[in-house]
């Protein structure tokens, strides 16, 4: 079995990149795959109570790295989805702690066990963010519409590059899109043109996200929520399969111009063209 | 185009518009790490080269980069005064041209002025 291993990463802290990773490893294990996500944050832990397992820890990922414990005694199992496991972030450890051939190593241990190792990297572009993706087959950049978080993922896409990784696909959070229809926030388009690359999903805001978190129950749970709907098809296109962006139907021109980005139409090319 | 848009067509951007387009300006300097120093001697040079051919509008010349999907450019707005095109002309030797000339290549300049309006 081909497992792989993908990194949740964005540059800027404070975009979502922990609720994505809780998120798009619970739904991957929904649909019946074998799933470790892994919080590679050292020193500053959250992944476990975005699940709302961070009542069940003893070991660390730290612990497996110096092999103070076995793997598998630090993976947490989760409540509900029984293919679903935690490796958690130590909290009391310097985030230096770890070096990247460490964390290839660590990668290389648990891609026998499962299918989808999910990797939640720390904010910034020192050594958390190689470590975390040091390992990886593939990269989910998580951004917002705002200036400063788009800066930083594409100073992270050009470190992606240049590390000889694939080009990342983009996770884009907290989208508003009465904002954007009003033309007070950029759109989907605007991103994807000034960052180039391909989309895997958009999550629009939903306060429904707090709740979830407060309760330690990741929102793809709740399917009647705009973002728990929108998470899960993210997850499902990392599967491969096509599923339509139904999550931001509130604006017709926004979905005609996404339907042309998903490659539904010649317009993005056109205008990559012509300037 | 870009920024120049603004100026000339539209009248308001809006603030998503704004963004955007600060984001491609900030994003091409982040990524090349060209400095205006760089960007002005570019500018020199591109106005040398184009000015054998072309008198430009030296006031309204502006060059920048910017970054459009995944790629970077440079944004040169170069207003045109007038076209000079002269040339010599050399036909071959075998065309009904070269016998008429009797040697010698024929000297020709076109010259258009901009449409002021």
């Amino acid at each position: 079995m081909d497992s792989r291993v993908i990194t949740i990463t964005s540059g800027k802290g404070g975009v979502g990149k922990t609720t994505t990773t809780a998120n798009l490893g619970t739904a991957l294990a929904m649909m019946g795959k074998k799933v470790a996500v892994v919080d590679s944050d050292i020193g500053l832990r959250n992944l476990d109570a975005v699940l709302g397992l961070e009542n069940r820890i003893v070991y660390d990922l730290v612990d497996v790295v110096e092999g103070q414990c076995r793997l598998r005694q630090a993976l947490i199992k989760d409540k509900r989805q029984p293919e679903l496991y935690l490796l958690p972030a130590a909290q009391t450890r310097d985030k230096n702690a770890v070096n990247s051939v460490q964390m290839e190593q660590l990668c290389q241990q648990l891609r026998p066990e499962f299918d989808y190792i999910i990797i939640d990297s720390p904010a910034g572009i020192e050594q958390g963010f190689r470590n975390a993706i040091v390992g990886a087959d593939e990269i989910i950049i998580v951004a917002n519409p705002e200036m400063a978080s788009v800066r930083d993922a594409d100073r992270i896409i050009g470190l992606v590059e240049s590390a000889g990784k694939p080009e990342p696909r983009l996770i884009l959070n907290r989208l508003r899109p009465e904002m954007v229809r009003r033309g007070d926030m950029m759109d989907v388009a605007d991103v994807l043109e000034v960052l180039g690359v391909d989309l895997l999903g958009i999550i629009p805001e939903d306060e429904n996200i707090i709740i979830a978190i407060n309760k330690g129950e990741p929102i793809v749970y709740d399917k009647r929520t705009k973002a728990g709907r929108a998470y899960f098809n993210a997850a499902q296109r990392i599967l491969g399969e096509e599923v339509p962006l139904e999550e931001v139907t509130e604006a017709t021109s926004l979905m005609e111009r996404l339907r042309r980005l998903m490659g539904f139409g010649p317009a993005l090319t056109e205008r990559r063209v012509r300037s | 185009m870009g920024v120049f848009e603004f100026m000339i067509g539209r009248k308001k951007p809006t603030p998503g518009e704004v963004a955007k387009e600060r984001l491609k300006v900030a994003l091409a300097h982040d990524r090349i790490k060209v400095n205006p120093e760089l960007l002005e001697l570019i500018k020199h040079d591109l106005l040398k080269a184009i000015s054998q051919r072309m008198e430009i509008d030296e006031q309204h010349v502006q060059v920048n980069m910017a970054r459009e999907g995944g790629f970077d450019k440079i944004l040169a707005d170069m207003p045109v005064k007038r076209q000079k095109i002269a040339f010599e002309w050399d036909p071959p030797s075998h065309s009904p041209a070269a016998s008429a000339l009797k040697g010698g290549p024929l000297h020709v300049e076109i010259e258009r002025m901009r449409d002021d309006k």
